[in-house]
């Protein structure tokens, strides 16, 4: 006669993931991710990864942990400000804490220094940025080694996923018009060794951040579980004082590099 | 011949009407509705239903109509932009 044991069911950490028939968490537990930024998106992006059970995700930023972080930053904590951490350590540990079988390299840098053998060896990057510039080059680099680019963006209440499939989608450089170019050239347009570039803070808070971040942990669940014909196409647009959440297709710009 | 296509701005919901040419392209629609509604400076798509237009599109290839509706949606970059000029 078979017997069980009560309560067995809740003796497995993953238990609840396992219901959902399509999440493969053998893949998923397999899976090697890039994280790019270690702000709001980033910390909410490796929360997410490591409850998803991920076990394996570089993590990439240049900053330092500041006290005006911790309105958005779930990972992070007074006493890093204070000890002035990097925002890669803080988030490393802290992810170590959610579960021990996680390894997160940390690395202290910029995306643009980031060497190009890094990027093939990702099964997916998550770009949790906070400029265009950076942006672009992850999803140059991306799409050239061919591993998909989940880019998010948020500003208030409002926010974007596009999901970049090399070669089958539009990358993120497809979409750019005139608007992104002059924000670029006024960011660096006054910059030299000389000059102290001011860049106004953003207006940013943690619902936003985190429905944003979940999305992009959702389509890489997605990607590596081989599930790439459910993935958003190509980009989602969240409203959160409209209560507006808009799929748009995009398409593939002619004149792009990346496809040419 | 020009058509006149609604534009609709995302943050305010007014909307305003826009004469165009078949050669006009998305980039000038982008500038001249952020222009009009004096838009902080920053990066804007535009999109037709459930399309997003590139700025290199122009009203012909895009198959613009008379009384089609667009909408100027600003890209939210989580990081910088410039202080109203």
């Amino acid at each position: 006669m078979t017997v069980i044991r009560a309560g067995e069911e809740d003796l497995d950490r993953w238990d609840r993931s396992r219901r959902i028939n399509w999440l493969d968490m053998g893949r998923v537990q397999a899976g090697r991710y890039l994280v790019l930024g270690a702000g709001a998106l980033g910390n909410e992006a490796v929360k997410s990864l490591v409850l998803a059970g991920a076990r394996d995700i570089t993590l990439v930023d240049m900053d330092r942990v500041v006290r005006s972080n911790l309105n958005r930053c779930v990972m992070f904590r007074d006493g890093d400000s204070t000890a002035r951490r990097w925002k890669v350590d803080a988030v490393a540990e802290r992810a170590a804490d959610l579960d021990p079988d996680v390894r997160v390299r940390a690395i202290v840098g910029r995306v643009e220094e980031l060497p190009e053998h890094e990027w093939g060896e990702h099964d997916v990057v998550l770009g949790c940025l906070d400029n265009i510039a950076a942006r672009l080059h992850a999803n140059a680099f991306s799409y050239h080694c061919g591993v998909p680019y989940i880019d998010g963006g948020t500003e208030g209440f409002t926010g974007r996923v596009q999901v970049v499939v090399p070669p089958l989608t539009p990358c993120l450089q497809c979409g750019l018009n005139q608007s992104h170019y002059r924000v670029l050239e006024r960011r660096y347009s006054c910059t030299g060794s000389d000059v102290t570039y001011y860049q106004p803070s953003m207006a940013a808070e943690i619902t936003t951040t985190s429905i944003i971040a979940a999305v992009q942990v959702r389509e890489a669940l997605k990607l590596v579980c081989g599930r790439s014909e459910a993935v958003v196409r190509n980009a989602v647009y969240y409203n959160g004082l409209r209560n507006t959440w808009d799929e748009l297709e995009t398409s593939i710009e002619p004149s792009c590099p990346l496809h040419t | 011949m020009p058509i006149r296509v609604r534009v609709r701005n995302a943050e305010t919901g007014s909307t305003v009407d826009m004469e165009m040419e078949n050669e006009n392209t998305m980039e000038e629609i982008v500038r001249g509705a952020a222009g009009f509604w004096h838009k902080d400076p920053g990066a804007y798509v535009l999109r037709r239903g459930k399309r997003l237009l590139r700025g290199s599109q122009t009203v012909l290839e895009v198959g613009l109509k008379d009384d089609d509706e667009l909408e100027l949606i600003p890209d939210p970059e989580g990081g910088y932009r410039a202080p109203p000029q």
